[in-house]
Order: structure tokens, then C-alpha cells, then sequence
């Protein structure tokens, strides 16, 4: 691998990179996506507008609480991985679907270098949309208090760090889910029931041992996660608690599944033959 | 015969009539459906609670006579045999139905309309409304044979194990089971043809409807919690239907939804779905 080779697949990641996002952003069809990733900010900006309107203080302790909640629960959980599915599902199956992989598989670029290219496009388009919907609910929670209450928050309090670590757990919770994903549309046909068996599990998390937890991506974004709420419900009482992994091994782990995701979806697009009259 | 001298002619075949034409679609459909082996598997599968129900019905009826073989007298039944039983059994098998509806529903359409296959039928005697009943049949009844009708022929069992004053006092679970397994049934089922009809791609759609559930749970979660209010809740389509089958099965009700708030909603969701299905299956599409 001479220095002329990188250059090649750095000039082809980026072309591939360019089509990529400009059929991602641009796609109708991917128009849930922005409503999925735009809800929470909907609902920050209206409640923000609505106490703004009735000149009431909010407070700020208990407001970041529920954008805690809300970030865990539903965006995490909900928005980001029903987000994923939808992007990088489509990045190899959907095009099969569509019988216009193989322009691509045509054309002189390496699979690996192609499927990095898709993978990378993947992960902008959905850190872009996500983390632009979580800084934005955070500017509704932050607007509509006192203005010296959220410089204190921001400056003196270390919301500054929370702001930056929900931003970053977005975009890493993108990489993650990203290459679990990736791989799930290579190994199967239909992989709706594949995705549901990663939600029960990612779901049940909190109520698995220790070991296993470590095999979800969301253990590792639950580390990252500034305010960490608790397990609700019927059956809270059956979750089990962990000492929360340091950032440091947090992201490596998230980013060592991103890694195994796009490894072995290496070895599968290596092999890619399509047969469209089967898809 | 020679090519030249073949010309057009009328069919002059028998005609099926003009009632039964929807059931062309599904009978061609299961034979489709049941070439999966996955999908042949997990349609047994669903059989399996109904089994366990059969059996506990009948612990439940002989348990005097059960304890009686171990040299027990007067024990009794620790399984009532009631309308909050087959509550239970709704909520064993509805997820089963669901889960089964995602993996039929969101071939139905969309294949057809991917394809560009829906001129094909609706070029014959065939209308869009016989189009929507003759594909909706496929879920109804793959649904109900493992939902409503065994619920009844449990029901039936219990009757007959019972007697006719348990059946005359309890006259009103077998309306429950009905009622409550069909809202479940023609809410899915219409959610999936509409999602099917808009999301040409059906792995999508499939995704989508588990997402309109699951979704539609946390969002409304969120909506309460941000917004300090109620209504939230509405949007959560499991609360809206379990506050429907406390109500028919006469159970307290622990969610803030009202009944009458559950079946409006429940009704607007039906016909937001069926305005979806007009809206996209027309004989004539414009490609951009």
C-alpha cells in the first residue's frame, strides 16, 4: 500500500461521499427521520414559548431533568435508533431494493473503500440531523431561564460539559448503532426482525447482568450520558445496577463495535454477488 | 392454429361474482405467505398460548378432582376462571398478532405499487374499495384465527366446564373478547396497508410500524413531561387500547385516558389510515 493508493481512496471515500449525503439529506423519503429527530425540540420550544408567554421562571434543575429523561428514553433509544435503521439499512439493502447497487459495484473502486465511503456518509448525515436537534433543545432549556441562572449553569456549573457531552453521545450513539446496523443489512434479507431482537435487548439493558450489558451499544452511551435517570416502569425493580464505565473506555467500546460492524461487513461486501430477481 | 388467425375475443369463462372478487387476493396471498417456513413456524407458534389457556381452563374446572389423585379435599382453585383471565389472554396474544401483521402487512401493497402492478387490478371489475377489503382480508382472518376465535372457543370450553350460569352471568366477556381482539385487529391491520401503501419499500414499512408503536410511546411520554400534561398519553397507542379493553372487559382503568377519549382516538387513527389508502392507490400515478 503505497502513499498513490491512499490518495486514490481518499479522493474515492469522497466522491462516494458526496452522492452519499446529497441522497441522504436531500430524499424525500427521509423526511421521518428530520420529524423524529425534530420532535423533542418541538416540544423544548413550545414549552420554552409557553413560560416565555406566561412570564413564568422555570427551573433549570429540574427542567435539565426532564431533558435527561427525554434523551435517554426517547431520543436515544427511539429517534437515533429508529434514525439509524432508516439510514444505514438503506446504504446497501435499500440500494439492492432499488437495483442501483451495482453502478456502484461497477465502477473501478474497491468494496471496502465503497463501503467505508457509505458507512462515513451514514454516520454525517445522521450526527448532523441528531446532534443539530439536540443542541437545539438544549438552546430551548437554556433561553427561557433567567439569563444569569443559565450563565451560572453554563460556566460555573459545568453545563457546559453536559452541553458538550449530549452532543457527543448523539453523534457517538450515530457511529455505534451505525455499524450494527451497516452489518445487519448485509447479513440479512429482511432484517426487521433482526432489528427488533437488538431493541428488546437494547430495551432490557438495565435488567441484564453486568457481562452482557457490555454487549449493547447503549451501555456504553449511558455512560457518557451527564444525568443518568433510572430505570422506570412495572418492573424497575428487577434492574440491576452497574458502576458506570469511564468515558475513556466508554467511547473506545462504542467505537470497538462501530469498528466489529464495519469489519465484518468488510468480509460480507467482499463477497456481495446481486442477484436482483431474488431481492 | 396459426398466429395470424389468433384475434381478440371476449372471456367467455364463468365470472366470479361481483361479492366474492375480493377473495381472489388473499387466497392467492396464503399460498404465498405459507411457502415461508418462518412465517409457518410463528403461525404455529401462536397457537401455543391458546394451548396453556386450554389447560389452565381446565385445572381451574377439576382442580377439586386433580387435588382429590394427591389426597387433598376441599382444595380449591387458585385460578379464577373471569373476564380479567381472558384480559389476560387478549394481552398475550394481541403482541403475537402484531408481530405477525408486521411480518404480512407491509408486502401487501407495496409490492404492488413498486411494481406498477395496481393498474393490473384495477383495470378489470374490480374496485379500489373491493382492492382494500380483498388485501385487508389477508391480515383480518390470518389475525383472527389466532386471536378472536380461539378466545371464544376458550370461552366456549369454560361454558361448557362451568355450566350455563357461569355462561349467563359472564354472557358479556365473550362480547369483550370479540370486541376488543377486532379494534386491535382492524388497527393494525389498517396501519399496515397504510404505511405499506406509502413506504414502497416494505423493510421500511415493517420498521415503521413497529416505530409508530414504540415511538408514538416515548413521544407521548415526553409530550407529558415536557409539557406537564395528560394528553400525552393519547399518542401512545398501547395505553389508548389498554384503556379500551379495561373498559369492555369492566376493569379499573389506571391510565389517565378516558374511554371515550381512547375510542376517538382510536377511531381518528382508522381514518387518517383509510384517508392515507385513498390517497395513494389510484389507478393512474404521475412519476416524477
Amino acid at each position: 500500500m503505497n502513499h498513490d493508493s491512499w490518495s486514490l481512496w481518499r479522493a474515492q471515500v469522497a466522491a462516494i461521499l458526496r452522492l452519499e449525503i446529497k441522497k441522504n439529506f436531500l430524499a424525500k423519503r427521509g423526511l421521518w427521520i428530520y420529524l423524529l429527530a425534530a420532535a423533542p425540540v418541538v416540544l423544548m420550544w413550545v414549552h420554552a414559548a409557553l413560560n416565555l408567554r406566561d412570564h413564568r421562571v422555570c427551573d433549570l434543575g429540574h427542567d435539565s431533568l426532564i431533558f435527561a429523561a427525554m434523551f435517554q428514553f426517547f431520543y436515544l433509544r427511539l429517534a437515533i435508533f429508529f434514525g439509524c435503521v432508516g439510514v444505514f439499512l438503506r446504504l446497501f439493502r435499500g440500494e439492492m431494493m432499488e437495483k442501483s447497487l451495482h453502478y456502484y459495484l461497477l465502477a473501478p473502486v474497491r468494496r471496502e473503500v465503497l463501503l467505508v465511503g457509505k458507512y462515513l456518509a451514514g454516520v454525517i448525515t445522521t450526527s448532523i440531523i441528531f446532534c443539530t436537534g439536540t443542541a437545539l433543545a438544549l438552546i430551548a432549556l437554556l433561553v427561557h431561564v433567567p439569563r444569569t441562572a443559565a450563565e451560572q449553569y453554563l460556566f460555573a456549573g459545568g453545563g457546559l460539559g453536559h452541553v458538550l457531552a449530549y452532543i457527543g453521545t448523539a453523534a457517538l450513539a450515530c457511529i455505534g448503532y451505525g455499524g450494527v446496523f451497516l452489518l445487519m443489512g448485509f447479513l440479512f434479507r429482511n432484517p426487521v426482525v433482526p432489528v427488533v431482537l437488538v431493541f428488546l435487548w437494547e430495551g432490557a439493558n438495565p435488567f441484564l447482568p453486568a457481562l452482557l450489558k457490555r454487549l449493547s451499544v447503549i451501555f456504553y452511551l449511558h455512560s457518557l450520558i451527564p444525568i443518568s435517570v433510572p430505570a422506570q416502569g412495572d418492573f424497575a425493580f428487577l434492574a440491576i445496577l452497574s458502576t458506570p464505565t469511564p468515558a475513556y473506555l466508554a467511547v473506545a467500546g462504542l467505537l470497538l463495535i462501530a469498528l466489529a460492524g464495519l469489519w465484518l461487513a468488510a468480509r460480507q461486501v467482499r463477497k456481495l454477488e446481486i442477484n436482483y430477481g431474488v431481492e | 392454429m396459426a398466429v395470424y388467425k389468433r384475434s381478440y375475443h371476449g372471456y367467455s369463462g364463468a365470472l366470479t361474482p361481483e361479492w366474492s372478487r375480493f377473495a381472489i387476493i388473499p387466497r392467492y396471498a396464503y399460498r404465498r405467505l405459507f411457502q415461508s417456513k418462518i412465517m409457518t413456524a410463528f403461525f404455529v407458534l401462536c397457537f401455543v398460548s391458546p394451548l396453556v389457556f386450554l389447560s389452565l381452563i381446565y385445572v381451574a374446572n377439576s382442580f377439586g378432582s386433580i387435588a382429590g389423585l394427591f389426597g387433598a379435599k376441599g382444595a380449591r382453585s387458585p385460578i379464577t376462571i373471569d373476564g380479567e383471565f381472558f384480559l389476560i389472554y387478549l394481552g398475550v396474544q394481541s403482541p403475537l398478532a402484531f408481530i405477525l401483521a408486521s411480518f404480512v402487512g407491509p408486502g401487501l401493497v407495496s409490492t404492488d405499487l413498486s411494481n406498477r402492478a395496481l393498474t393490473l387490478y384495477l383495470a378489470r371489475p374490480f374496485s379500489r374499495v373491493e382492492y382494500v377489503i380483498g388485501k385487508m382480508s389477508v391480515l383480518l382472518v390470518l389475525l383472527s384465527t389466532i386471536t378472536w376465535i380461539p378466545g371464544l372457543i376458550l370461552f366456549g370450553v369454560q361454558s361448557a366446564l362451568a355450566g350455563g350460569g357461569w355462561l349467563i352471568h359472564n354472557l358479556w366477556v365473550a362480547w369483550a373478547i370479540f370486541a376488543g381482539f377486532w379494534i386491535w385487529i382492524l388497527v393494525i391491520a389498517l396501519t399496515a396497508l397504510a404505511l405499506s401503501a406509502w413506504v414502497k419499500w416494505k423493510i421500511a414499512a415493517g420498521a415503521l410500524l413497529l416505530g409508530v408503536f414504540f415511538v408514538g410511546a416515548g413521544l407521548g411520554q415526553a409530550i407529558n413531561a415536557v409539557l406537564d400534561v395528560r394528553w400525552g398519553r393519547l399518542i401512545n397507542l398501547s395505553d389508548v387500547f389498554a384503556a379500551v379493553w379495561s373498559n369492555l372487559f369492566r376493569m379499573p382503568n389506571g391510565r389517565d385516558i378516558s374511554p371515550t377519549s381512547a375510542w376517538i382516538m382510536l377511531a381518528l387513527v382508522c381514518a387518517s389510515c383509510i384517508w392515507l389508502l385513498y390517497r395513494k392507490l389510484r389507478a393512474v400515478e404521475v412519476v416524477r
